[in-house]
């Protein structure tokens, strides 16, 4: 990163730093959240758009389809329709579209991919028209055999989900493989020699789906200068900007995107796909019009990829790694979003955080008949990360080692490699910290209560590869001050954060400063609001336009004043001439003068890639999280009490520990959603079986452990604005793992498929009961 | 379905009812939900949509002085009936409750807590020494995605702390 | 598209679903109702509220000899009744399962059987206490049990011009003591995968309710009295009773799991019920 990385300007500061800053450290509330108690917050379908038309699709319900004649008449011929649009009646330009893979189609066309994408779209004067209107499209179809799972769509003669004329040049396009990354290191055959043990098994991630409290939507309306103004919840602002400007043919400065802030986005509010639609439905009609999703209809707009793993593992006899070699397919979907980069991503740390002399990683990103996968909390590494964490357990129980002393024996240390090869990459913190943490937090040296078990586990997810965010600071002459940053404020609370970096470095007090996101009309460019890179890449980019903005200050205040510009030295907050200390905004208003005005300071973070990298440059950081859990098993019924869970963060710096412990339980009891509850369950038609909240569970307040405990360990080395590193995702990459772990400890069985239900575990006690008959 | 007489089938139905005090005459079609006539109708966007199923709490008001889910009544339902929405929480600042959810760090993304606090401020009023067992028993028809729920029981506790020695 | 009846008396209520040809839907709570019509908003169906009723019988009336419930008893009253709980604590248990707070402030007792979903939880717990249900149509009212009152999966022997009245409970007997026991995906808020409540009787005859292993709750009870001290016994006894079980596989579970579930639950449904208090019964 071009941005200095954590310039410290007191001497660093150890341990819990907080002491020395005025702002950073501090358990300051939440940035917008008295609007958010009081209900004042206006999320996308709060906002008012006079005179705005609604927008309804019309689906058909399977999985896979040819659409063989749509009827829109009847549709046409009610009252209050505006139009009726099919794939047939969009501009040319109106390509599929995509990120890595350009296969996305505006509207279906031809075929029907996946349940749930819609054929055609309505726009009416009223929700309810416009459904009725939806409804009475006639859509003839032929029903295709779909894959809709793994084995389906991997066997030779599966049925193609994508035409492999969508991509020509690509020498997989008559398979439904669409990308696969390999990753190799070491010579296996000394390290055989000394291989004491070896476990093979295989594991299975559900699908599972992001299940916002804000299902959203989209508004698109035209603008007076011939452009569009899109209305989304997104993440990316700039990414919807380029492809919505892309396909409508526009300059950028035509086409605004409106962010309000995402009512939860976990990763699933980042990509673009009803938003050209209703674009191109915004200039067809000349009007402003609105679609308002439901929440069922989210589950056919985002999810994870579900995921097979078969690991074969090679121990020592004291429980050293020797080898581990994987191979992980994804479930991807019908369309490639970001998915290849989930699997590359996900795959690129499934040998986890060890010191292994040999590891071969082969992965492929498969295509079914089901929603387009894309990026969710973790990002590709829960996947990888169950079947890692799951057979360090099971080589330790045949060896008679724990799960802990398993970990002691095979996490890297500081700088040590874990990615070895042409792109190494060492750790980048104390990880040992963590685990040792989580250990003592969860009384691992206790005995356990009988009918209970324990168990730990650690996970690591590589931070963004590459970045860039611009922002603006401006300082004005009251001494209140203007943020402006592109970052999405989805939850994790970022405007929180860029005011206390404010009020660290300029002394402004946090109620004097104003954040402004989510229009691109107005906000410098920030690249992405993901993979827990805000606080590092923003966080720089504003904490630089601050520092920008102190030299400025200096440097009008010699010029106000006459004094030497090098008799005046700042510091946070703070301005030191020859007659002492005065506060920051205080030299500001004297600089600044009788003519008022203000100051402004520009900050950018860019970290390029790295040519021929395998994830196109090394990770800014780690996450890296150590996870500890107790649980009891009803041995009658198989029901799993969780009674305790423990979190523990390699955090670098704390700048929030308020935000940090939310986030934090939030990812935790987030994994305990995959671990044991959620799926996705498809019929034979590709049908999603429980789509809605009825029968589709996450976790309640009644589903949290007995007693929970987030830590974090702070040796503030990390690239972010005071020592921070990202923190949003570490607390559920290994939560499967340490569940899956304690309830092997428990009933003596290790269970491979997630989610581990009640059902599950009794039919594994069972079985072991009969084998142990026999 | 294209025969049918689709304005005719909308024919509205007159509702009155008092929402935060205030009286309102709407006239909505009848299978409009209570939600939906709070917020599209009278303009109230505080309470919030998700599920629509009555599984997730978002929707939370008060009617009649218990908790529902608005989603789950029928504006047409709720004539002469008096509903509470969020909005008639905070009238005169935020509410002891509001405070400690955010001094909990309670509020993530914030879609939830309306419904939430609203359930909550339900629970303060029947159980004000709620344990925290029975907190989450009270809570659990009210989901949050970001998963709050240590962070919104300490807020309730810390509440109901301030409410006792208040009292 | 829907529309909204809010009759103001019996007679009315019967002419209003007579009118609807079919189409009438009861409307109470709603609870189960409105998530259905959300999804099929273009049904011509008929919503019939009521609670705007005046000649229904009360919500819940206790008698020296009876406990009666009408249509606007939700499971929040039922779950608040300190005389119920100790007459009927299988019933008060499974009312207080149901939904989340919120929605037992609106769902009704009545509109839960009427659902006639096989994993109602109200269904097993009447069905052990006798229930009785009258319904009232244009032929005027008839009373059949409870057992008669379930077809299958979301049907009932109630006509499309007639609704539920009432629903009576006769007090148990002296000694009669009763558990509900539930299994659940999760452990918030959840639909049931198995149910079941059980009764004893001083004399030691068990009757079990079944929920969510079969077409309908089911009803069962045993020929003859059991020890209910003598554990095998009782195993015995309870594997005979579930036998009229019928699980199958859906979302919630396999049938196998369900199958040994049965056995578990109603074990103990009859260990928590052969534990606890009797009750008193009527007029004694």
């Amino acid at each position: 990163m071009t941005a200095d990385p954590v310039p410290p300007e007191r001497g660093a500061p150890s341990g819990h730093g907080a002491e020395s800053y005025r702002a950073i450290g501090r358990p300051v509330t939440r940035s917008g959240g008295a609007e958010r108690v009081t209900g004042a917050q206006s999320y996308l379908t709060d906002l008012v758009f006079p005179g705005a038309a609604e927008v309804a699709f019309a689906t058909i319900p399977v999985g896979c389809a040819e659409i063989v004649a749509v009827d829109t008449s009847p549709a046409t011929a009610l009252p209050g329709v505006i139009a009726v649009v099919t794939a047939a009646d969009l501009p040319p330009s109106a390509s599929r579209f995509g990120i890595s893979h350009q296969d996305r189609p505006v509207l279906a066309s031809g075929t029907v991919n996946f349940h749930g994408e819609p054929v055609a779209a309505v726009v009416a004067e009223t929700s309810d028209l416009a459904r009725a209107a939806a409804d009475a499209i006639e859509i003839e179809y032929r029903e295709l055999p779909g894959v809709y799972n793994l084995a389906d769509a991997l066997t030779s003669d599966a049925r193609l989900v994508q035409d492999p004329s969508i991509r020509p040049r690509d020498p997989l396009n008559d398979t439904n493989v669409l990308e696969t990354a390999d990753y190799a290191w070491g010579e296996l055959e000394p390290e055989q020699a000394r291989t004491h043990l070896i476990v093979e098994n295989t594991y299975t991630f559900p699908m599972v789906t992001h299940f916002p409290i804000e299902p959203g939507g989209v508004v698109a309306a035209p603008t007076d200068d011939g452009g569009v103004a899109v209305y989304s919840p997104v993440q990316h602002p700039y990414l919807l900007q380029r492809i919505v400007a892309d396909l409508t043919e526009l300059p950028l400065s035509k086409v605004r995107v409106v962010a309000p802030d995402p009512g939860g986005g976990f990763g699933g509010k980042q990509t673009p796909r009803y938003e050209p639609l209703l674009a191109f439905l915004a200039i067809q009609t000349e009007r402003t019009c609105r679609l308002v999703l439901s929440l069922e209809e989210t589950f056919q707009l985002m999810r994870r990829s579900g995921c097979r793993i078969a690991a074969r593992t090679g121990f020592t006899q004291d429980g050293q790694l020797t080898f581990h070699e994987l191979s992980a397919d994804f479930s991807i979907g019908a369309y490639a979003d970001v998915a290849p980069r989930v699997m590359t991503k996900g795959s690129y740390v499934g040998a986890g955080p060890y010191r292994i002399p040999v590891v071969r990683v082969a992965a492929r990103a498969v295509l079914t008949n089901t929603t387009p996968s894309c990026a969710f909390r973790g990002f590709g590494a829960p996947q990888v990360s169950w079947a890692t964490e799951s057979q360090l357990d099971a080589g330790g129980r045949q060896l008679g080692i724990d799960s802990l002393e398993m970990r002691r024996r095979n996490l890297v240390g500081v700088g040590e490699a874990f990615i070895c090869g042409d792109h190494e990459a060492t750790a980048d913190g104390r990880w040992h910290e963590s685990l040792e943490r989580a250990a003592e937090l969860i009384d691992w040296s206790e005995p356990v209560t009988p009918g209970r078990g324990r168990g730990i586990a650690v996970g690591i997810k590589p931070g963004a590869t590459s970045g860039l965010s611009q922002s603006l600071v401006r300082l004005l002459y009251d001494g209140s001050a203007i943020v402006y940053a592109g970052t999405s404020d989805m939850g994790q609370g970022a405007r929180t954060l860029w005011q206390q970096i404010l009020a660290e470095e300029l002394g402004v007090e946090l109620g004097r400063i104003t954040i402004i996101s989510g229009d691109t009309d107005v906000v410098p460019f920030d690249l992405q609001t993901s993979a827990s890179r805000s606080t590092v890449f923003m966080g720089n980019a504003v904490l630089e336009a601050c520092r920008d903005i102190r030299l400025r200050v200096r440097r009008l205040y010699a010029e106000a004043t006459g004094i030497d510009e090098a008799d005046l030295t700042d510091s946070p907050g703070v301005m030191i001439g020859p007659d002492g200390a005065m506060p920051l905004v205080e030299a500001a208003q004297a600089a600044l003068g009788g003519l008022r005005g203000e100051f402004v300071g520009q900050g950018t973070c860019r970290l390029r890639g790295v040519q021929g990298h395998p994830l196109g440059g090394d990770a800014a950081f780690y996450e890296f999280n150590c996870t500890a859990v107790e649980v009891d098993i009803d041995p009658d019924t198989g029901e799993l009490l969780l009674t305790k869970h423990v979190t523990v963060g390699d955090v670098g710096t704390e700048l929030n520990p308020l935000q940090v412990v939310s986030q934090d339980e939030g990812a935790a009891i987030m994994g305990l959603g995959h671990t044991l509850m959620e799926q996705v369950l498809l019929d034979d038609h590709g049908r999603i079986q429980n789509l809605g909240a009825l029968d589709y569970r996450i976790p309640t307040f009644n589903d949290v452990a007995i007693e929970m405990v987030s830590d974090s360990i702070e040796n503030n080395d990390g690239p972010g604005p005071y020592g921070c590193k990202g923190i949003s995702e570490g607390a559920l990459l290994c939560t499967s793992g340490a569940v899956g772990a304690a309830v092997a400890d428990a009933i003596g069985v290790q269970l491979r498929d997630l989610p581990i239900t009640a059902e599950r575990i009794w039919t594994a006690m069972r079985a072991a009961d009969a084998r142990s008959a026999e | 379905m294209s025969e049918r007489d689709v304005s005719r089938e909308l024919a509205p139905v007159k509702v009155t009812l008092d929402v935060n005090g205030t009286a309102h005459r709407l006239e909505v079609p009848a299978h409009r939900t209570l939600l939906d006539a709070i917020r599209d109708d009278i303009g109230l966007t505080g309470t919030k949509k998700c599920c629509a199923d009555g599984e997730c709490g978002a929707c939370t008001v008060f009617l009649d002085g218990r908790i529902v889910n608005s989603c789950l009544v029928l504006c047409a339902e709720a004539e002469g009936c008096s509903v509470g929405t969020i909005e008639s929480l905070s009238v005169g600042g935020l509410t002891d409750l509001q405070e400690e959810f955010l001094a909990a760090g309670a509020v993530q993304c914030g879609v939830c807590i309306p419904g939430q606090v609203m359930a909550a401020e339900a629970l303060l009023q029947t159980n004000p020494t709620a344990k925290p067992a029975e907190i989450r028993e009270a809570m659990s028809g009210n989901l949050c995605r970001c998963a709050g729920y240590e962070r919104i029981v300490a807020a309730i506790q810390a509440a109901a702390k301030r409410r006792g020695s208040s009292r | 598209m829907t529309q909204y009846r809010r009759p103001d008396n019996v007679e009315d209520v019967v002419r209003t679903l007579s009118d609807a040809e079919g189409n009438g839907r009861l409307l109470v709570g709603g609870t189960d109702l409105l998530v259905a019509v959300r999804r099929r908003p273009l049904d011509p169906l008929v919503l019939v509220d009521l609670k705007a009723v005046a000649d229904l019988p009360p919500a819940i009336e206790v008698t020296e000899a009876a406990v009666r419930f009408g249509p606007t008893a939700t499971m929040s009253d039922l779950a608040a009744d300190s005389r119920l709980a100790a007459m009927f604590p299988a019933l008060v248990a499974a009312s207080r399962v149901v939904g989340s707070l919120a929605i037992r402030n609106r769902a009704s007792l009545i509109g839960n059987i009427c659902n006639a979903s096989p994993a109602g939880d109200t269904a097993p717990a009447l069905l052990i206490y006798g229930a009785r249900v009258t319904i009232v149509g244009r032929a005027g009212e008839r009373t059949i049990p409870l057992s008669q009152f379930f077809v299958g999966p979301g049907l009932t022997t109630c006509g499309p011009d007639e609704f539920v009245l009432r629903v009576d409970l006769p007090r148990p007997a002296d000694g009669y003591r009763s558990a509900f026991e539930r299994l659940t995906r999760r452990r918030g808020v959840d639909l049931a995968t198995v149910s079941v409540a059980a009764g004893v009787s001083a004399e030691g005859s068990i009757t079990l309710g079944l929920g969510a292993v079969g077409p309908t709750p089911l009803l069962t009870e045993t020929a003859a009295a059991v020890d209910l001290e003598d554990v095998d016994a009782v195993e015995q006894a309870v594997k005979q009773l579930i036998g009229i079980a019928t699980p199958i596989s859906d979302l919630r579970s396999g049938r196998e799991y369900r199958q040994a579930m049965i056995a578990v639950l109603a074990r103990r449904a009859v260990s928590a019920a052969a534990r606890s208090v009797g009750t008193k019964g009527p007029s004694t």
